[in-house]
């Protein structure tokens, strides 16, 4: 019994010893089983660069809440929801009572922030490793980084311009640039991706020379630049792909995605979801179930939020016969007394839905039936192109009659009649054409102000509401750097 | 000992000499029914005397009638005897309650608590046994000073947390638990088999250096006595549980008429144009709260020879949930086992393991969703089985019953945890210790989500059936030697040295998949083996860690004459997961003490029997904030290409590359009084600890840099500094009348008052949620309690048109006010109301925490209770969902009707209001008092015991929660999940359950 203690004795002892002398070394802090991929090590292949090229689209996702208050803060829809308190920084800025206090603004500013960021990561180490084709990701990097400046610039005005990502510390440091300054990068940018990319994308989604023409003829448009403009966008009405679809319902339904008519989409799914904690990592449309008609019950349509809902005076401006108006705006009155359909009302209740950005059946929303819908954003359609090379033809005085067969080439699709005004009265009609071509897809607040016309909204103060006040945290990190957009 | 020994053969001699008049004998044995060896009887002023043998037994001659016998040892009450005629005599020891004399451990070494100098609280098995808490971490609820307890639900397996000394941090506030030295979670063991508790709450805890900042819970497990017989306990109880709360709602005509009248303000027509005959409707609460058993059995054996100890244990806990038993429900299985052998003189080996096994199954709980919110909200008017098809009720309320039908999960974990430790006495004074305890804990859940509809547009409404899976394996060992050095030089110096290492890894991995479109949509086919659907998206993750640390620590202890006290220690730790230039740190602390007792002064009173005076300072960290120096790429970066997903890259969190842990300075002044022959001991502390170096999670940054893209993150810095101070007192008055009649009685006072002292640039953190959509109700801020509530403030409610005209306009907060809604005040006065009105509403955390204790013993009877009380605290009413049709509490009874009506409660409409914006009226006073425990028990007396041929049998019934007293409407006022920002938010918390026990001691 002794002999056996002893002996256990001197094991244990043995034990200690040998771990002590291998756990007391330095190396055993060091020898951590764990992951090691580093930010700062990465870009070593050309599947590198492709990773970190669709971490800089997925923020386009994200753009879902521009698209809503593009139309919530114009004439064309009210904020809707379930009450006056349900998303109060949209019914704010439907009331145009919207101050730096405002959480979906600070959501603009910070989503469109992280979309340059992700665009800057590739390009600050764009020269780490060199392989074939690379321009085309770097053209598409750019051609994002412009894309969200040009939101940023939509939004706040004058925002910080940095060409890499940017650190703690720079809002001290780095100005907001003047708008010109901004135009000038986003303008860099897409004649880069212009000069680099094809009329053919590599994959669907992916931005391409059309999709960075159409940006571009849009960018020099919101600065008056009407020249250039029509410059641009006519090049890519006679060298791109793209025509109008001759069917109108068919764009917002499902096989009218990534269509001829399509210069750039941002792509949804349903197959994964997010939560409400997290409304920018869903992969699915947040916007359409936000839309969507409150408590539905009944075929065709899914059950949303009751957001974003046409008033009246947008429906009264469709022509009669405008065959885009039962496609653009579900009147859920006659649509469920026809299709026996119920739902419930929700504030604000018009009795109008955005039908073309509205939850549809047969849908998988994996992960939350609201926050998961598939519906693509046409982004940039080749309407918008048509309309707006007919716009800078007009206001820019450079020829009228190119401008009309523009114009009437979308009026056409509608099944109306030729216009042939010219002169300011061509530019009204071409502002009225916009109006009801793009109703609901976000177009309409920016329209009326970059044409003087923000007034028009309810409660709009002139010398403020052209611009949305920076977030006031943005403000205070500045710490005297950045100082708040004029009125507020 | 030698010097006992000498005393007792000294005593056995005479005696023996002068061996005459009567002979006494006679067995001593404890509260516990155990033989007690060695025990002093001597017969009072002579040196006639002998000791206990070790079955207790004792026999003493030559003792004349009439004379007194004292039986004194060690740790125990002295007692005194007078001799009659009886020669057979039974003693029963009772525990010395002044404790002075008690051995507490402090970390790497012992100490009487007579001779401590730091704030440490003790809570021993008395409490344990009274108590009978589910999860250890109970016992410390009301039973030690500056400790509080809270638990985010009731529901079975619930959890609970632990705060010493206030929420210092905005992260972990959970102090370090060291099970018989190793590193472990309190809910693993079974509280039967805990000893003691000790908890340093001051700078003593140093020397656990960076784990040391959030106070040091130190659990003695019971073990053998040497030289005792073997002994079998066997304690089992079962009870009833109910609901201790259910909220005054709306019954169904009084919701059909305030329905009503909310369409008829915003001119709308009237949903229940006939509300007779509609009656009280579907009580909701009543459907989904029941009764649900409890049931624990415990066994012991334990015992021990002349080189050897064991104590063998095993117990089962199960509990249901008294709401949804079926669905909610617990087990817990632990199987313990200690062994303490000398291997030799010089050589002690002791080994302690400990199995335990849990299952789970839980409900949706305290959120926007759960089953609670659900049953507060439903409809009154519909039938238990009816659900809101046409979306009546929004799209978040259910009907709470499907709900819980539809809930299918269950979680089992099993743990082997322990420790194997070798002492070792090469020479008289030296002993160094080498112990190594490792943990192994596996666990396993699965959750099964049906296809279900509840209704047009609820957002709970599933069309696919998915079923999730995860395991995960958590591992850690702590290897430890040290040396205590003890020795006493030139007579009256005194000292203990102690240095030591440490080495501790903690590692583990994860794996969980989902699998979707489950056979016949049952959870009896819910396996990802069985769920054979596609996803596009990615449907498995992985996560593994592995943190690990190396110290070293050191600590002298001085006394001189056991008078004047002095101790300082030092401990350097090294943590891997830190950078490498950051990682290593020196944490230290000094003590002092000084017994006013034994000064000559204060040597003779008859008041004071103890009075030492004691203070410390020091540095500790908080081991939080690892890994924050690097840059990873855990970004999220999912879009879609060619209509299929496609994954990519991009940069997670932003790193914080200077990052450490936080820093606790901690100061604290203390005394330890006993009165009257430790008739009443009194420790009172006052603390001020200043949390430095605050890691502040989520700090707010500027949006610029990107950090809210999926899966990227705020940074977590070193940015701020928050101050606690109190004030701690503890009062037990113990006395013991007779064998028939013992009383005890403990309160303990805590105050705690703390706020944030600094952050960088001042920036505010927010955390917390309200409503649906609403800005964060919770706040840190400079000034500022961690976690205040901010929001608008009332000012009484419009009566009329003139009073909202003459007022500035809250248009800005969402719609323009109208008479019967509520007045914000203009707190920035700029004459306009909106969202820069906001103001402090609250706070989650009490100024003031209270326990009292009180026991009695008469004749076989024994009494107990135990009181808790949280005073000045604030909890927000969540768990009404702002929409028209849902159903309300009944203080919406006495809302405003018109001018004059109310001026408290707003008027009710389905049009615009400001109402449901967070304000005050949704804070409220949550300061309570509740009875946690009342017991009593019957023990048999000896002589039926004898007969029996056992040791002890007690009955006992018991009462836990029976009631509670506070102000507040909602479930339960202590609740809170215990975030730091963002606690005390209530969407309907799981309420504690009221039980009713009985149970049965049993010892062979």
């Amino acid at each position: 019994m002794k002999n056996y203690l002893n002996k256990i004795t001197k094991t244990l002892l043995t034990m200690i010893i040998v771990m002590g002398t291998n756990s007391c070394s330095d190396s055993f802090l060091e020898e951590t089983d764990r992951y090691s991929i580093d930010s700062e090590t990465f870009f070593n292949s050309e599947d590198d660069y492709y990773k970190a090229l669709i971490g800089a689209y997925d923020m386009l996702q994200s753009t879902y809440v521009n698209v809503m208050l593009g139309e919530i803060a114009s004439d064309n829809t009210l904020c809707g929801g379930e009450s006056a308190t349900d998303v109060i920084g949209f019914q704010q800025i439907d009331d145009m009572i919207h101050s730096p206090v405002n959480s979906n603004l600070k959501d603009i500013w910070n989503w469109m922030f992280a979309g340059v960021n992700r665009a800057n990561f590739i390009l600050e180490f764009q020269d780490k490793t060199d392989f074939d084709g690379k321009e085309i990701i770097i053209g598409e990097a750019r051609f994002l980084r412009a894309y969200y400046y040009f939101e940023l610039v939509k939004w706040f005005g004058p925002v910080p311009l940095k060409e890499t990502r940017f650190s703690l510390g720079d809002e001290t440091i780095i100005p907001r640039s003047p708008v010109a300054d901004v135009y000038s990068l986003i303008e860099q940018d897409l004649l880069y991706a212009i000069n680099n990319l094809s009329y053919v994308a590599p994959q669907t989604g992916r931005a391409t020379k059309g999709s960075a023409q159409a940006l571009l003829g849009k960018a020099y448009l919101y600065q008056d630049k009407f020249s250039d403009a029509a410059a641009v966008l006519e090049s890519l009405i006679q060298n791109g792909p793209y025509d109008l679809v001759s069917d109108y319902d068919t764009i917002f339904e499902t096989e009218g995605e990534n269509g001829e008519e399509s210069v750039f989409e941002v792509q949804y799914t349903d197959a994964e979801g997010a939560g409400f904690g997290c409304l920018q990592c869903s992969e699915g449309n947040v916007a359409v179930g936000f839309n969507g008609i409150r408590n539905y019950s009944g075929p065709t349509f899914d059950s949303g939020f009751s957001f974003n809902v046409p008033t009246q005076e947008v429906v009264d401006e469709f022509e009669n016969g405008d065959i885009r108006k039962d496609v653009a705006i579900l009147d859920i009155d006659a649509w469920s007394a026809s299709n026996g359909a119920t739902f419930g009302t929700g504030y604000e209740h018009t009795g109008y839905y955005n039908r073309k950005y509205i939850a549809r059946q047969g849908d998988l929303n994996t992960g939350d039936q609201n926050l998961t819908n598939p519906n693509n954003y046409r982004a940039i359609r080749f309407a918008d192109v048509l309309l707006m090379a007919a716009e800078a033809l007009n206001r820019g005085s450079i020829d009228d009659t190119r401008a009309l067969i523009y114009l009437n080439r979308v009026r056409t699709r509608a099944q109306l009649d030729d216009v042939t005004n010219t002169g300011a009265n061509l530019t009204n009609d071409i502002a009225h054409e916009r109006r009801v071509e793009l109703v609901g897809e976000g177009h309409r607040f920016f329209d009326l102000v970059r044409t003087g016309k923000g007034s028009e909204i309810d409660g709009f103060s002139s010398n403020k509401n052209e611009l949305f006040p920076i977030p006031i945290e943005e403000i205070q990190f500045a710490n005297g750097n950045w100082s708040q957009n004029p009125g507020y | 000992m030698r010097h006992t020994l000498f005393k007792i053969l000294t005593v056995f001699f005479v005696t023996y000499a002068s061996a005459q008049n009567i002979e006494i004998n006679g067995t001593v044995i404890d509260q516990f029914n155990m033989p007690i060896p060695g025990v002093n009887v001597i017969v009072k002023n002579t040196t006639n005397g002998v000791a206990s043998d070790f079955d207790g037994n004792f026999l003493i001659t030559d003792v004349t009638t009439g004379s007194t016998l004292v039986f004194s040892y060690l740790g125990y009450i002295t007692q005194e005897v007078i001799v009659n005629d009886n020669s057979k005599l039974n003693i029963t020891l009772v525990e010395d309650v002044s404790q002075l004399e008690q051995v507490v451990v402090i970390g790497y070494g012992t100490q009487k608590k007579k001779d401590i100098t730091g704030a440490v609280s003790i809570v021993s098995a008395e409490t344990l046994e009274a108590l009978k808490p589910i999860d250890a971490a109970q016992a410390l609820q009301g039973t030690s000073a500056g400790v509080s307890v809270t638990s985010p639900s009731g529901s079975p397996g619930g959890g609970f947390n632990i705060l010493v000394r206030g929420v210092s941090s905005n992260g972990n506030n959970g102090p370090l638990i060291i099970i018989d030295g190793y590193e472990g979670d309190l809910n693993s063991i079974n509280p039967s088999d805990i000893e003691t508790f000790s908890i340093l709450k001051d700078a003593q805890a140093a020397i656990y250096g960076i784990k040391g900042a959030n106070g040091v819970v130190l659990v003695t497990t019971k073990s053998g006595r040497k030289n005792s017989p073997t002994k079998i306990s066997f304690d089992t109880y079962a009870g009833i549980q109910e609901t201790t709360r259910k909220l005054p709602y709306l019954n169904a005509t009084e919701y059909a008429l305030l329905i009503n009248e909310s369409y008829a303000a915003n001119g709308n027509p009237l949903p229940y144009p006939n509300v007779s005959g509609l009656g009280i409707g579907t009580d909701w609460q009543d459907e989904v709260f029941d009764t649900a058993p409890i049931t624990n059995h415990n066994v012991t054996i334990t015992g021990g020879g002349e080189k050897v100890t064991y104590y063998v244990g095993g117990s089962i806990l199960e509990q249901d949930g008294i709401v949804a038993k079926e669905k909610s429900n617990f087990r817990r299985s632990n199987f313990k086992l200690k062994l303490g052998i000398d291997l030799s003189d010089k050589f002690k080996f002791t080994v302690g393991a400990n199995y335990f096994n849990t299952k789970r199954k839980t409900i949706n709980e305290n959120g926007l969703g759960s089953v609670l919110f659900n049953a507060l909200n439903y409809s009154p008017l519909f039938n238990t089985d009816q659900e809101d098809l046409l979306g009546l009720l929004g799209n978040e309320v259910i009907n709470p019953l499907s709900q819980i039908q539809n809930t299918f999960n269950n979680y089992k974990g099993n743990a082997i945890e322990g420790n194997f430790q070798l002492e070792y006495k090469p020479i008289e004074d030296l002993t160094i210790t080498s112990r190594i305890g490792i943990k192994s804990y596996n666990d396993k859940g699965k959750s099964f989500a049906p296809i279900v509809n509840y209704g047009s547009g609820k957002v709970f409404n599933t069309d696919r059936s998915s079923v999730f899976q995860f395991r995960n394996t958590n591992n850690s060992y702590t290897w430890e030697t040290f040396a205590n050095y003890d020795k006493v030089f030139l007579k009256n110096h005194h000292a203990t040295i102690t240095i030591g290492t440490s080495a501790q890894r903690v590692w583990g991995d994860n794996l969980s998949a989902t699998g979707f479109d489950v056979p016949n949509n049952s959870w009896e086919f819910a396996d990802i083996s069985l769920a054979n659907g596609l996803s596009d998206a990615k449907s498995n993750s992985s996560y593994i860690y592995d943190n690990r640390l190396t110290s070293y620590f050191g600590r002298i202890q001085y006394d001189f004459k056991g008078k004047y006290l002095l101790s300082a220690m030092i401990r350097r730790d090294g943590a891997s997961d830190f950078a490498p230039e950051n990682r290593t740190d020196y944490f230290s602390s000094a003590t002092a003490g000084w017994k006013i007792s034994d000064e000559s002064f204060l040597e003779d009173s008859k008041v004071i029997s103890f009075l030492k005076l004691r203070g410390s300072y020091g540095t500790l960290g908080n081991n939080a904030g690892g890994d924050l120096y690097r840059a990873l790429l855990s970004g999220e970066a999912t879009y879609v290409f060619d209509g299929a997903l496609v994954s990519g890259v991009a940069t997670g969190r932003i790193p914080t590359p200077n990052s450490v842990w936080e820093e606790a300075e901690k100061f604290d002044i203390g005394l330890d009084i006993s009165l009257f022959d430790n008739l009443i001991d009194i420790t009172a502390d006052y603390f001020i600890e200043d949390r430095n170096r605050l890691l502040i999670s989520n700090l707010p940054v500027s949006g610029i840099l990107g950090a809210t893209a999926p899966g990227a993150g705020l940074p977590t810095a070193n940015a701020g500094t928050t101050r606690n101070k109190g004030f701690e007192l503890l009062i037990n008055y113990k006395k013991y009348f007779s064998d028939d009649f013992k009383l005890g009685v403990a309160y303990n006072f805590t105050t705690i008052d703390g706020d944030v002292t600094e952050v960088k640039d001042d920036i505010i953190s927010r955390g917390g949620a309200f409503g649906v959509g609403q800005l964060a109700p919770s706040r840190m801020e400079v000034g500022q309690p961690i976690g205040y509530f901010y929001g608008l403030k009332t000012d009484g409610i419009f009566q009329n048109q003139a009073e909202v005209n003459a007022h500035p306009s809250q248009q800005e907060l969402g719609s323009s006010a109208a008479p019967g809604d509520f007045r914000y005040v203009d707190i920035n006065g700029d004459g306009v109301i909106n969202f820069d009105d906001r103001t402090y509403l609250g706070k989650p955390q009490p100024d003031y925490i209270m326990g009292l204790n009180l026991s009695l013993n008469y004749k076989n009877f024994d009494f107990s209770t135990y009181v808790y009380a949280e005073l000045g605290k604030e909890t927000v009413r969540n768990y009404e969902r702002d929409q028209s049709n849902v159903n309300r509490l009944n203080l919406y009874l006495n809302r405003w009707t018109g001018e004059g009506t109310s001026n408290t409660v707003p008027r009710t409409t389905i049009g615009g209001t400001t109402n449901k914006l967070f304000s005050d009226f949704y804070v409220e006073d949550s300061s309570f008092l509740r009875m946690q425990n009342i017991q009593l028990g019957y023990s048999l007396s000896e002589a039926t015991l004898e007969k029996l041929n056992i040791s002890k049998l007690r009955l006992y019934v018991s009462v836990n929660n029976p009631f509670t007293l506070t102000k507040y409407t909602g479930y339960d006022p202590a609740a809170t999940s215990g975030a730091a920002i963002g606690g005390g938010i209530d969407y309907g918390f799981y309420p504690i359950s009221k039980q009713f026990i009985f149970g049965l001691n049993l010892s062979l």
